[in-house]
């Protein structure tokens, strides 16, 4: 382990609220200084501009909608519900680079692995680029689907970008050339609301969607490799006959290769592990929440991080001994940031939380 | 399906088909498609494509022209009898059109068994479905006759010809497979020239090849929609692309 390496950490305000804050954390520095940015005080786009068809721009608030860091950490980028597109640089220290201005609403945003570009899926189906090392220059028309898409992705080698919509189709398609498309991952039922590149199975696509399903794709191919339904895995807990699994979270981590999974409406966590060489999701155990969870996240040591609606215990952090998940309460960052968050609670209070390491 | 059979071998008449020629292709019409080309019963389409007493290993026949918008079937009909081996499927939006189209291709079929049964017709949205039934480079030949122009600015999203359906349109077809385009609507005509011009998987297919494409003379008045536009004087005009090669797989 590099006793340097920094870890990044940040609070984001998701939809629902007035006034979007970032807090980031970093540590073994000295200075263990919080980085606090209010997006309502980032330029908005001047009032007046027409749309294409003569109407006026609607009025936006500052919620945030997707955000994201670089691999590396090095770079990150949120866009909000003003159509604003802010990035930040993290080292040596936060600060923001740019405000640009999206023409849509965005649902999901990646970072390319050269750190050069943005990818920005917005409401209306369209994938723009935003570039990274001209920081100020305009954004371009990659792709775009007939509806709406919930999420994009780039391949680790940033060969491929992968969009998933609301008509459950997941498209793959060249990134230098994004108007060929390689495949489609064709399958799911339901909107798709998440897909994830495996990091260290580079040719492996796991997806989420309104179908209840978890599925693991060779995306070049477009080939289902496992499916596996959650109201099978994790029905026998669940409070209604006919409940949902709609996941809102996905989260990875490649020690081990553990996925954590938040569904829509459950107040738990339920972790699987990605079994490489059979190509298949072994479910493993889940956590139970005492109260709403907004997001979740692994580190790459392997810690996973959890963000609550619960005053007394907003963070938690969980590790695994021996292949069991168990509670971990005396981290010194864990307590730093769930105090930051009880002192500010009445900001944070019933608004959704977002959390990105 | 069966009792249908039975009780429509007479041909349609339209006056028991009466639609609204414009159908919003970005709504979510109920309609049924394939989860993956893989799941499509094709073989409830063409029955006579795929005879239960086939040799094993054989591969199983596959669609390769696509009407989108074949609207009352006049031009599945015309490659019916010009290409009577090769499937051919209409996809049609408007649900009363698309079951006139299929009581046409019945009525044919019971009128003169053996034919027609390379050509059906199927209620689907073009916009959305394309990857749900066909395969990647399944298609050669793509027809998209007096599409809606959709005239208003803001209903422009709704046309068949886009960037993001070009991408689809290169996807479904295989390398050398043609598009061919009609329309009465001078500014719909220049959009189309336009869009495939402008994207990388297509090129116009020159002149030599184009006075030499048999398929092209007859596009125009094959179609109820043409023959209507003939009648109002309205000239076609006709483009026919082909699609390129892939390009190489981009380097890291």
């Amino acid at each position: 382990e590099n006793p340097t390496k920094q870890l990044l950490f940040s609070i984001v305000k998701a939809p629902g609220c007035s006034s979007a804050v970032i807090l980031g954390l970093f540590f073994p520095c000295s200075d263990e200084s919080l980085f606090v940015y209010d997006c309502s005080s980032a330029e908005k786009q001047p009032l007046g501009e027409k749309g294409q068809d003569g109407k006026g721009t609607d009025k936006g608030s500052d919620d945030i909608l997707a955000f994201a860091f670089s691999p590396s950490g090095d770079y990150f980028a949120l866009t909000d519900d003003n159509k604003r597109l802010i990035l930040f640089r993290t080292k040596p220290s936060w600060e923001c680079v740019s405000v640009r201005f999206v023409n849509r609403r965005c649902t999901s945003l990646v970072i390319t692995a050269a750190e050069d570009k943005i990818f920005v899926a917005d409401k209306s189906g369209d994938v723009y680029s935003y570039s990274i090392t001209e920081p100020q220059a305009d954004g371009k028309l990659e792709l775009g689907h007939v509806s709406l898409l919930l999420d994009v992705a780039l391949s680790a080698d940033d060969r491929y970008i992968l969009t998933a919509d609301r008509d459950e189709k997941i498209r793959v398609s060249l990134t230098k050339a994004p108007y060929s498309i390689v495949s489609y991952c064709m399958g799911h039922r339901e909107f798709v609301s998440k897909i994830l590149v495996i990091p260290n199975c580079p040719d492996l696509l796991l997806s989420a969607s309104g179908d209840s399903t978890l599925r693991l794709w060779e995306y070049k191919s477009g080939e289902e490799v496992h499916c596996c339904q959650l109201s099978t895995i994790c029905g026998p807990q669940a409070t209604k006959p006919d409940q949902k699994f709609t996941v809102s979270r996905i989260t990875y981590c490649c020690q081990g290769g553990y996925v954590a999974i938040l569904c829509d409406s459950i107040p738990t966590v339920y972790i699987f592990q990605l079994d490489a060489t059979a190509r298949q999701l072994v479910y493993k155990e889940q956590i139970s929440l005492k109260h709403k969870g907004w997001d979740i996240a692994f580190e790459e040591m392997g810690d996973l991080w959890i963000l609550q609606e619960d005053k007394e215990a907003p963070l938690l952090l969980y590790r695994a001994c021996d292949g069991q998940w168990k509670a971990v309460t005396d981290d010194k960052g864990l307590q730093k940031m769930s105090k930051y968050i009880q002192d500010n609670w009445t900001v944070f209070e019933g608004e959704k939380f977002g959390l990105k390491v | 399906m069966a009792a249908e059979e039975e009780e429509a071998a007479a041909p349609p008449q339209k006056r028991f088909y009466r639609q609204r020629a414009h159908s919003n292709p970005l709504a979510d019409h109920t309609l049924s498609y394939p989860s993956r080309p893989q799941d499509m019963d094709w073989a409830a389409l063409f029955p006579s494509f795929f005879p239960p007493d086939a040799a094993p290993g054989t591969a199983p026949a596959r669609v390769e022209f696509v009407d989108v918008g074949c609207g009352y079937g006049g031009l599945l009909v015309a490659l019916a009898e010009r290409f009577p081996q090769t499937l051919a499927v209409g996809l049609e939006l408007r649900g009363k059109v698309a079951a006139f189209t299929r009581a046409r291709i019945r009525a044919l079929r019971a009128a003169r068994p053996g034919a027609y049964g390379n050509v059906a017709c199927v209620r689907a949205n073009a916009m959305k479905h394309l990857p749900h039934f066909f395969r990647r480079a399944q298609l050669s030949k793509l027809f998209l006759l007096f599409p809606d122009p959709h005239f208003k600015r803001t209903k422009h999203k709704w046309r068949i010809v886009s960037p993001a359906m070009l991408a689809e349109y290169g996807y479904v077809l295989r390398p050398g497979g043609l598009v061919y385009t009609v329309t009465d609507v001078p500014e719909l005509h220049q959009w189309m020239l336009r869009h495939f011009g402008e994207h990388p998987l297509f090129e116009a297919l020159p002149p030599a090849q184009l006075a030499a494409e048999p398929l092209l003379p007859l596009l125009p008045s094959v179609t109820e929609e043409g023959q209507r536009a003939r009648r109002a004087g309205r000239a076609p005009n006709s483009a026919v692309f082909r699609r390129r090669p892939d390009p190489p797989a981009a380097a890291p």
